[in-house]
């Protein structure tokens, strides 16, 4: 199972988010640097947190514009599983794979916290193993984490089930408290948390089994395509 | 008296790096088709609305404002202040 | 920046001949206080550098452990005071910055940051609050950004720092033994400089506040830039991988003058140099300013020809600017050039060891009755003084500073900010506990007790987590060295400071002098700042819920030693009396009892009592676990004394051990084949944090109605006005 773990200059996660892959989920990640072509082999694609290109202008606006995007849309396309955490949501929302926006928290920081979030939709490849509204402990760690969209976006999203993870109380000011979305597919998900720091029992607080169903999913996913 | 627009544009003294003006001129600008671009800066801008008796008082309200509540640091930012008819 | 006279006539004396203006520039740096340590490096030497577990190599500018199977620990600790009080946003961040390259340079990764922020009154003063509020972002938006997490520190206010501030910043590194770089040079070896271009920016550096330099286009503050530093740290890391370099030094205080003169006094070479080929961000800059400037984020690589090719790739990949700006020589010169032409030719030895003064020390006059005790009037509402130590700056919790740090980048950090000290986990199976300590009102009424007194609660905290303390950083900030009576401070300190470290073999690493912090109302308070690192073979405490029913023990004595307490600082206005005093003895034995406490798993959590005493340090137990206790004062082992003594004196080597009813037995049989002063004082239960007298209800408070106070009191006083 190749899941390609994009970086970027500037991305910070990228380590923690292989180590999570392969030492905890046992599956082969590869680090594919932003400038070179996304390899042909993949089976998923995981754009890790941080700080690209030092959030500069607008967290995510500048990677966004990084060649191997283009290639990240075209597999896209094609419905292989596509995950961004954090710095990789933002980037995935400025390149227009993803819907809406991130703000500034509504405290003007950055926030470093554990949070609950809720599963709203258990049929993208990151939750299928989830029971619905089932509860995730999970720390978020951004300066930039609200998401926004209009009522009228805000509408769709409902419609077409493309909320994927709500905070069970306001964190942030995000709309509708939204801290996950996908794609019309389902197969592009982002969110504000970050499950990599949550998944291993020695450095969750709190309980490690709802964060590792996110890998197990796509495990599962994977699994059932190959 | 009359209300005036004053536009307080903050940015970091002319010898001083910009990071931010840096990484957006030469990660963004320059790797797409824009070679004309020499230099960019960031700044932060704020919009007053004020009611003074003149567009110079309007002003140099405005910059006692500034320095008394610090809303920029002078040992590393200057500030412009441009005042409009509201 | 200039030279002493005196310093002048001796440099004259050294060369045989009158300095060009570049070698006056490049020797003024370097013979600064901040570069030199010309005022303390010969008491320094009395601290125990070295141990089993030590490495020592040359030209490093951080400590370095072995941890086993291979790998090794890094540390150091840095301050950013004097650019912090004018710009405490840049100047927070590039403190951050600076310690890090510290790091980096042994070739390790950095792993964790650790500050420590000393402001004046936020309670009344707006200027400390602005200063506070920046700096903390400061240290955020620079730590956040390179995903290196800030996993704990402190933060203290006090009037001495009124219109200051004290940024001080400890970094961790991480990496294998076999990587760390073994600085070394030959001749015809390539100097090259990494990173970002030299600017006017950070030019006269810690003497830029009353230096002339500042005006309309440029500063003396240094502009973070974190981005850069991300690459940089990457883009070394890569070549350490691919063994490219030879040495390596960052760019600190002195700019080019200091890491250049000081890598080859270290490596007993010669370096010649060209400022033509330093990348600039101005064209117009002045040679002597390319020496001295002090921009940020810089590195100096020594490597080969053969070598300089791949380094340029890893450069390139990164988009980092890197030039070879000159060459190894074996003439012991740092030779520096422009156009062709000398402009400077002086021996390396000359530049890098300034002569070390021994100035004189007195016993300051305010210290003379300092210590006596001074009896408060009675209280006559306990809990309304112990909510309002709770809700003071000092006590309150600092959520709202690391909860704008990222803590937990990197997925090593095991215990999270807000308990007694840090833990990270290790590749190799062990973890590591960190803890930074201060304790300036202590240290201003005795110098040598209160500066023990850091070292140990440092001790103390990592023995919380079940980690065996294996070395420790001292960052040592104090007034004018000029004046004999500060001068006399400083050597106090740090003599008990080198008597804690050499009885319990617990070496020295790292360390840092600041001194000249002053303030427009005089010298600060005598400041060390002490950090140490515990080692923990097997698995670290894990802290368990606190439930009803569960008990309490306390060891070690309760004194009455209310000098330099929150208690009678904030709450009478007094300033003196009996500062906390550690009994080596005591002390050993109390924490070889709580480490085996911790080892037997029969324990749920250890905690030490420190500031605010017995009072505050039941209350915080009782807050992060929403459950109520009552404790009985007249169980609290030590002398019979008042209640207030009790409550809240600071005296040193006490924890609280929580455990469940059933372990009391065992645990007391353990605790009395160690031979320590301990008994169980309460137990959890209810609603409210309780305390008796005489079976009498001293303090009666809402659990709820604390923790709230506890943990909004900070935000607030920086929120409003």
């Amino acid at each position: 199972m190749n899941v390609g773990v994009i970086v970027f200059p500037g991305s910070n996660c990228d380590r923690d988010m292989f180590h999570v892959l392969s030492d905890v989920f046992h599956m082969t990640p590869q680090y594919c640097w932003h400038d070179k072509p996304l390899p042909e082999n993949l089976d998923a694609v995981v754009l890790p947190g941080g700080f690209s290109y030092g959030d500069r202008l607008r967290a995510g606006v500048i990677a966004a514009h990084s060649p191997i995007i283009q290639d990240v849309k075209k597999i896209a396309e094609k419905g292989i599983p596509i995950l961004g955490v954090c710095n990789g949501f933002q980037i995935l929302v400025e390149s227009g794979l993803l819907p809406g926006v991130l703000l500034k928290n509504d405290s003007l920081n950055f926030m470093c916290e554990w949070t609950n979030l809720t599963v709203e939709n258990n049929k993208t490849p990151f939750t299928n193993k989830f029971e619905l509204n089932e509860k995730i402990p999970i720390p978020i760690a951004n300066g930039d984490g609200r998401y926004f969209v209009d009522d009228e976006t805000l509408k769709q999203l409902e419609r077409k089930n493309q909320i994927v993870f709500k905070y069970d109380q306001v964190v942030n000011g995000s709309s509708n408290q939204i801290a996950g979305v996908c794609n019309e597919d389902g197969n592009v998900v982002g969110m504000m948390p970050h499950p990599e720091r949550a998944a291993e029992p020695e450095i969750n607080p709190h309980d490690n089994k709802p964060s590792s169903l996110i890998f197990e999913s796509l495990l599962k996913k994977i699994g059932a395509n190959n | 008296m009359g209300d005036y627009r004053v536009h307080v544009t903050i940015e970091n003294k002319p010898g001083i790096s910009d990071p931010e003006g840096k990484t957006i001129l030469n990660d963004l600008v320059l790797k797409g088709t824009h070679q004309s671009v020499s230099k960019i800066n960031t700044a932060k801008m704020l919009k007053f609305t004020i009611t003074e008796n003149s567009k110079e008082s309007a002003k140099s309200k405005v910059k006692e404002i500034c320095d008394e509540l610090r809303i920029y640091n002078s040992m590393v930012s200057v500030v412009t202040i441009d005042a409009f008819d509201a | 920046m200039s030279l002493e006279p005196h310093e002048l006539e001796e440099l004259k004396l050294k060369i045989g001949r009158d300095p060009t203006s570049t070698e006056l520039q490049i020797v003024a740096a370097e013979w600064s206080e901040h570069c030199s340590y010309k005022s303390s490096k010969k008491h320094l030497k009395i601290l125990p550098m070295d141990g089993p577990l030590v490495i020592n190599e040359k030209g490093y500018d951080s400590g370095v452990l072995d941890v086993g199977d291979g790998y090794v620990v890094t540390a150091h600790i840095e301050s950013h005071n004097h650019p912090s009080a004018v710009e405490p946003y840049g100047g927070a961040a590039t403190g951050v910055g600076g310690v890090i390259r510290d790091i980096l340079s042994a070739g390790t990764r950095p792993i964790a940051l650790l500050d420590g922020l000393r402001f004046g009154d936020i309670e009344k003063d707006q200027h400390a609050k602005w200063l506070f509020k920046n700096a903390v972002k400061g240290v955020a938006d620079y730590g956040n950004c390179l995903g290196i997490p800030t996993v704990g520190g402190e933060v203290e206010f006090d009037e001495c720092y009124a219109d200051y501030a004290m940024v001080d910043v400890a970094a961790i590194g991480f990496g294998k033994k076999e990587n760390l770089i073994k600085n070394h040079a030959k001749k015809g070896d390539l100097v090259v400089l990494m990173g970002g271009a030299t600017g006017r920016d950070g030019i006269g550096g810690s003497q830029f506040a009353s230096d002339s330099l500042e005006s309309e286009n440029r500063s003396a503050v240094q502009i973070p830039d974190p981005f850069i530093e991300k690459l940089i740290i990457e883009a070394i890391l890569e070549a350490r991988n691919e063994k490219l370099i030879h040495a390596m030094k960052d760019l600190g205080g002195g700019g080019l003058s200091c890491a250049v003169s000081e890598t080859a006094d270290a490596l007993d070479i010669g370096i010649e140099m060209d400022v033509d080929n330093v990348h600039t961000r101005e064209s117009d800059m002045h040679s002597d300013e390319i020496m001295v400037s002090e921009s940020q984020e810089r590195m100096l690589i020594i490597t080969d020809s053969v070598k300089l090719v791949k380094f340029q790739d890893i450069c390139n990949k990164f988009r980092i600017e890197c030039s070879v700006i000159g060459h190894v020589t074996f003439d012991n010169k740092m030779h520096v050039k422009k156009d062709g032409k000398t402009i400077a030719n002086i021996s390396t030895d000359v530049v890098a060891n300034a002569t070390l003064l021994d100035l004189p020390s007195k016993k300051p006059e305010y210290l003379e009755n300092i210590e006596d005790k001074k009896s408060f009037p009675p209280l006559s509402d306990y809990s309304e003084v112990m909510l309002k130590l709770l809700a003071s700056p000092n006590i309150a919790s600092k959520i709202w500073v690391y909860g704008q740090y990222d803590h937990e980048v990197g997925i090593r950090t095991v215990v999270k900010p807000g308990y007694d000290a840090s833990v990270l986990r290790l590749d190799n199976g062990k973890f590591l506990s960190i803890k930074i300590d201060g304790n300036p009102k202590q240290c201003y009424v005795n110098p040598r007790e209160g500066a023990i007194g850091c070292f140990e609660e440092a001790c103390r905290n990592v023995v919380c987590t079940g980690a065996k303390p294996i070395g420790m950083l001292d960052h040592l900030q104090f007034g004018n060295p000029r004046d004999p009576e500060i001068f006399w401070t400083f050597l106090e300190s740090l003599n008990g400071l080198t008597d804690f470290a050499k009885d319990f073999e617990i070496p020295c690493i790292g360390g840092k002098v600041s001194l000249y912090n002053e303030t427009p109302k005089g010298s600060i308070k005598p400041t060390p700042v002490i950090g140490v690192i515990g080692l923990i073979d097997k698995k670290p405490l894990r802290v368990q819920k606190i439930n009803t029913d569960d008990c309490l023990i306390m060891i070690g004595n309760t004194k009455d030693e209310l000098g330099g307490s929150e208690y009678s600082e904030y709450i009478h206005k007094f300033i003196g009396g009996k500062c906390p005093a550690v009994d080596f003895s005591e002390s050993k034995k109390n924490m070889n009892a709580v480490l085996e406490l911790i080892e037997t798993e029969l324990i749920k959590s250890a905690h030490d009592c420190s500031k605010g005493g017995l009072a505050v340090a039941v209350s915080e137990l009782c807050m992060t676990n929403l459950i109520g206790c009552t404790v009985s004062l007249d169980d609290v082992p030590g002398d019979k004394m008042d209640a207030d003594k009790i409550l809240f004196s600071e005296s040193h080597s006490r924890y609280l051990v929580t455990f469940e009813r059933k372990n009391l037995q065992n645990l007391e049989e353990l605790l009395k084949k160690h031979n320590v002063s301990f008994k169980t004082i309460g137990g959890f239960g209810g609603e409210s944090i309780r305390f008796t007298d005489n079976s009498k209800s001293l303090i009666d408070l809402s659990v709820d109605k604390a923790q709230k106070t506890w943990l909004n009191s900070l935000k607030e006083m920086v929120m409003h006005a």
